[in-house]
């Protein structure tokens, strides 16, 4: 029922509400931390703003409504002390920033695993998540290193895709080939794709209207280990592929679900396709954090 | 005069059923909600004879009668007083209201018998016009103009029964109307209520009665400009906060009407100099820390909130008015802060709108005194108030604001406040929806983090950096370049 951004608009304006307006005044004690805190503020390209601010509201301000009905339903006979029609404290939820994702949570462990499961081991240059660390390694490794192509034509290049193995073979196929007989894998494993030519990648703009499965096999169809494709276009370099979003607009309560029978992709009956082209700093690029920002960009500016 | 535990007992004869019952109720509040917002606001209060109040399922004459009853007080001799008693029951009609006043010469009529010299009718007689006040047709208003001057007159008579029913009446009609108001305001409306609540401290009934005249006449149209500079100008502030604290046996009635009273006063008013030279803000918070502490208490009368929420609102907006270094002087007692935390609590599953007002008030004490804010520390408050950051509509943002304004005051604070877990708390709130939580938390993080190099190891240890590079890829562009100032400018430098 709060407006909050109503709230915060009366605060950063000064009393913006209609009737009399109330000029907050601001009065001032100089400790230390307060004139640093000036300093800082004044700072170049500092955005930080807050300072404390008494809040005069005035009679008619909203957040007073609730309380006015509650003397008025008394004036009227009609006052009830109990919670019996009381509302009921509400509250907040969580949601992932990733611009496009549109996925709300009721808990702080359904973000987590949310996050975590879709938006790290993101490569930089094709926005796609791995579901770990050494499979985002490979992944760059084979998709994104002109020198891969090179080095594999002598050597064996192509790692094992089970952490701890380590062994390394001459071909994708005779990896794959080790995955199964070996590891046991199933001979459809969903990280082990090949790459193909880049301009033949995903260029699905369409709505699905079904679940991951459709979606999973259609980047099978073109690409190679990754999965999910993230939301982010992350600079104006990023020319093969248009930033689309896979977001979801289903309920949290669906989340755990849907993880369990597709892995790590969203699903959504409803798959919203969003296009927006902001901007995110060059030198940033999520995933395991910055120290690794510049992972599959060698140097090579994007 | 009003009981609330004669409020289950009216409000019952009225509907047969209990889900009739809230479902009046449901209509009511959106009625009042729709007023509010259209800024007209007003409710009327009936008073009941003692008979009455037992059976209101009595079936009220009908129009006719009206009509024919006036025809007979006209014209008989002895018998007036029945006849007005008959008279009064049947105004408790509308169309009835409507048809009385019309007729010529009725309100002369009324006005006679109010004035004269047999004591039962003129009690009757104000019944009649009680009636009328009550009336949802605002023109009765006006047609009960020839009666205020003696309304009024009779406000320092003695009767106690009468003097209630000549104030609610002028209560009722002073909002319907601004040529009455301007009539009562010339009459002397403000020095007649001013005595009665001085000279009738005694009767409770007759303070409470004057509290609502006054409170409706702070709710006419321009009550600002022609209303409250002529009520700051009489006793009746300082007869307003001697009324505060709620006597025990008589319940808390008159307490409530003048705290709605003082409430209309600093909402409206910009000047709070009198308000504040007279003690305002120091007893309404005193009393504040006294009732707060019997709610928490589970000790309190039934409708205690009714008191507590126009306190609340007195006390925070005198505290937006006080300079800070006179807090301590008005305030007296730090305690405050520790109560209203408490308050904060005891309201949240119960009255959460206001949860929120009085998280208001924390905010306003802790905006710009640095002592209050080290009571909050020293009270072991910030745990507990971070166990309110999960709560929406309104009182995270409040909360977390106070907790800001701690943060703003001293290093110290900041690193105090992150070895109470703070940070934990704003790894939370920076994930949440709400993009005002976010802006917010960011903004704390920032303080926190340029206070002291250990607290930006500790965020990062404690995993906050994935936070700040998720948040780099919100909607919002001001929540994007605050994570990223603070990411590059301050945790990976």
């Amino acid at each position: 029922m709060m407006l909050q951004p109503d709230l915060v608009q009366f605060m950063a304006v000064g009393g913006g509400q209609a009737h009399n307006s109330n000029k907050e005044e601001e009065f001032s004690e100089a400790t230390e931390q307060q004139e640093e805190m000036r300093r800082r503020q004044t700072e170049e390209g500092n955005p930080f703003i807050f300072s404390p601010q008494l809040l005069r509201l005035h009679r008619d301000h909203e957040l007073f409504e609730d309380g006015d009905i509650l003397r008025h339903m008394y004036l009227q006979d009609l006052f009830i002390s109990e919670a019996e029609e009381q509302p009921t404290t509400s509250v907040s939820e969580f949601a992932c920033h990733i611009s496009g994702c549109r996925v709300v949570f009721s808990t702080l462990d359904e973000y987590e695993h949310h996050y975590n499961s879709l938006h790290r081991h993101v490569c930089c240059s094709c926005r796609r998540s791995l579901p770990s660390a050494h499979l985002l390694d490979i992944h760059l490794q084979e998709w994104h290193d002109s020198l891969f192509i090179i080095l594999a034509q002598k050597q064996d290049m192509y790692l094992c895709l089970v952490e701890g193995c380590g062994q390394k073979f001459r071909t994708s196929q005779e990896r794959k080939d080790h995955l199964i007989r070996v590891h046991k894998y199933p001979p459809d494993f969903r990280f082990d794709k090949n790459r193909k030519e880049k301009g033949t990648r995903d260029t699905r703009r369409e709505q699905r209207t079904d679940t991951a499965m459709e979606a999973a096999d259609d980047v099978s169809r073109s690409e190679g280990v990754c999965e999910v494709m993230c939301s982010v276009q992350s600079n104006q370099h990023e020319q093969e592929e248009s930033m689309e979003a896979h977001a979801s607009s289903e309920e949290a309560a669906r989340i755990e679900d849907n993880s369990a029978s597709a892995q790590t992709l969203e699903t959504s009956t409803e798959a919203l396709k969003l296009k927006y082209s902001y901007r995110v700093p060059k030198t940033v690029c999520f995933g395991q954090g910055s120290v690794r920002g510049f992972r599959g960009q060698r140097g090579r500016r994007k | 005069m009003w009981r609330l535990n004669k409020v289950r007992h009216k409000a019952g004869g009225h509907a047969n059923t209990l889900e009739e019952l809230r479902l009046r109720r449901r209509e009511k509040e959106r009625a009042l909600r729709q007023a509010r917002r259209d800024r007209q606001l007003v409710s009327k209060r009936l008073i009941l004879n003692e008979d009455e109040e037992q059976d209101l399922m009595e079936i009220t004459p009908g129009e006719q009668d009206v009509v024919s009853l006036f025809h007979a007080l006209q014209h008989s001799g002895t018998d007036k007083e029945a006849y007005l008693r008959t008279l009064s029951k049947a105004l408790r009609n509308p169309s009835a209201q409507l048809i009385f006043i019309k007729l010529e010469n009725s309100m002369h009529l009324l006005v006679g018998l109010l004035t004269g010299s047999d004591a039962r009718c003129r009690l009757q007689a104000v019944r009649c016009l009680h009636e009328l006040s009550h009336s949802p047709h605002t023109s009765m208003a006006s047609a009960c103009l020839p009666a205020t001057p003696y309304l009024l007159t009779y406000l320092s008579g003695q009767s106690t029964k009468f003097t209630e029913l000549c104030l609610y009446t002028l209560g009722n009609i002073c909002p319907d109307s601004e040529v009455v108001k301007e009539r009562l305001l010339a009459q002397g409306i403000i020095p007649a209520l001013a005595s009665c609540i001085q000279n009738r401290t005694h009767n409770l009934a007759v303070v409470e009665a004057a509290g609502f005249t006054l409170f409706q006449l702070l709710q006419t149209k321009d009550a600002v400009q022609k209303v409250i500079p002529m009520v700051l100008a009489s006793s009746l502030p300082s007869q307003l906060l001697s009324v505060l604290t709620p006597d025990p046996e008589f319940g808390l009635a008159p307490a409530i009407e003048c705290a709605w009273c003082l409430h209309s006063l600093t909402s409206s008013a910009v000047d709070h100099r009198e308000l504040l030279a007279q003690g305002a803000l120091t007893q309404c918070s005193s009393l504040l820390v006294s009732l707060g502490g019997a709610v928490v208490d589970g000790n309190t009368d039934q409708g205690v909130e009714l008191l507590v929420c126009p306190l609340l609102r007195c006390v925070g907006n005198l505290l937006s008015s006080c300079p800070v270094e006179a807090l301590s002087s008005q305030l007296g007692d730090v305690h405050l802060v520790a109560a209203l935390c408490e308050l904060v609590f005891a309201f949240l599953h119960t009255f959460p709108a206001l949860a929120r007002e009085t998280a208001w008030v924390l905010n306003n004490l802790t905006a710009h005194s640095t002592e209050l804010c080290s009571a909050l520390l020293t009270f072991n408050l910030a745990p507990r108030l971070m166990e309110l950051l999960p709560f929406s509509q309104g009182i995270n943002t409040m909360i977390l604001r106070v907790l800001a304004n701690v943060a703003h005051k001293k290093k110290e604070f900041c690193i105090r406040l992150a070895e109470l877990g703070l940070l934990s708390a704003l790894a939370a709130t920076l994930k949440m929806a709400n993009q005002d939580m976010v802006t917010l938390s960011l903004e704390v993080l920032f303080m926190m983090i340029v206070s002291s190099p250990q607290i930006a190891e500790q965020f990062v240890r404690q995993g906050g950096l994935s936070v700040l590079e998720a948040i780099q890829y919100n909607n919002e562009g001001e929540v994007r370049r605050r994570a990223t100032h603070l990411l590059e400018q301050h945790i990976l430098t």
